[in-house]
């Protein structure tokens, strides 16, 4: 590890883009955690610095407010967050030489965003790849970290009619939802977890997404064969937020 | 609004963490050596996440009123600019805040 200003000045300026990304997301995010639950700040900064991870920190207030069983969230965290599994990876051999706390605090916080930033690994000649890894993992922490605690305090100072705004949620899995259709490989995938959302809110209205990961892993896993021949060789999880 | 308890907030923002985190992980603690990860693993990794997104949009419209009033139409006009917004522009944080602005305005004026 070799901080330098020029390593640091590097790592920051790829950064940027998330910087914008993650200040608007997790402030809204820390909106919808003061407007629907009432927490504050320490709540906002607790969960924005622990599970670093858009979807859950939208859904996390929903499950909050619904008061969901803790076997619940962890079957939906985990649902939601398993393509993280797949971003170890290419980065098993990449950071063998980081010291295992910076590894521990690096695995902690690497997101779809601080993946992509590297696995490209633009960092400057002559400078330490690992620590503009490193500067990169914990510049877009921050910006989570900032933004979601931002937000919160925002949403719990200026009194406006929140009603409706947790639509946001509605939103952003649209989105995210709109953005992997793009990839041709991820449309069957996507009906399938449609058909079972369906039979899920058939079979157990109150609590449907149980069922409905049930369902849907089944229907994936006796489909394998055929969606694996519909799979470009290089496919792989990156996919957004 | 009522007081969410911390004996229940506690416990449930753990368990997220710990769930995630150790997702996160996992790959490292057990392929770190130089073992393959099994097939089936990497399939459900690449498939299950558009599934997963897609049940968490129905799930987001699980309580929609369509009998009655207002018949589910502020949900349906904001997903609309929502779809039409993200197809033309791209832009995630345009879509979402437009579309969940104009669904604020319908509940609370339009449809009020």
């Amino acid at each position: 590890m070799k901080f330098t200003k020029t390593v640091t000045l590097a790592s920051w300026k790829a950064s940027i883009p998330v910087m914008l990304g993650y200040l608007v997301m997790g402030f809204a995010g820390g909106v919808l955690l003061a407007k629907e639950t009432g927490l504050g700040a320490f709540w906002a900064f607790f969960t924005s610095a622990t599970a670093v991870s858009g979807t859950l920190q939208f859904l996390l207030v929903d499950m909050l407010k619904n008061h969901t069983a803790l076997f619940t969230i962890a079957i939906l965290t985990l649902s939601i967050n398993i393509r993280y599994a797949l971003y170890g990876l290419p980065l098993i051999n990449r950071w063998r030489h980081i010291p295992i706390w910076l590894k521990l605090y690096m695995i902690l916080t690497l997101t779809d965003e601080t993946f992509a930033l590297e696995v490209a690994d633009n960092h400057p000649d002559g400078e330490d790849s690992m620590t503009y890894c490193f500067l990169i993992s914990m510049f877009d922490h921050l910006y989570w970290i900032i933004g979601v605690v931002a937000g919160n305090i925002a949403g719990q100072l200026i009194s406006f009619n929140a009603k409706g705004i947790d639509f946001a949620m509605t939103a952003l899995f649209i989105v995210i939802l709109l953005d992997q259709l793009q990839t041709k490989a991820n449309r069957i995938p996507a009906l399938i977890g449609l058909c079972s959302a369906i039979v899920g809110l058939l079979v157990y209205p109150a609590n449907m997404l149980i069922p409905s990961i049930v369902v849907g892993l089944i229907a994936l896993l006796a489909l394998r064969s055929r969606l694996e021949s519909a799979m470009p060789a290089t496919e792989g999880g990156a996919d957004h937020a | 609004m009522p007081e969410l308890s911390l004996s229940y907030v506690w416990p449930a923002v753990i368990v997220m963490f710990l769930v995630t985190y150790a997702i996160r992980g996992f790959v490292f603690a057990a392929f770190g050596g130089s073992k393959k990860p099994p097939k089936v693993i990497l399939y459900l990794g690449s498939v299950i996440s558009p599934a997963v997104i897609c049940m968490l949009v129905v799930y987001c419209f699980r309580n929609t009123q369509i009998l009655s009033h207002p018949h589910g139409l502020p949900e349906l006009i904001a997903t609309v600019v929502c779809v039409a917004l993200h197809l033309w522009r791209r832009n995630p944080l345009l879509s979402i805040i437009i579309s969940t602005i104009i669904y604020m305005i319908m509940l609370q004026f339009v449809f009020a």
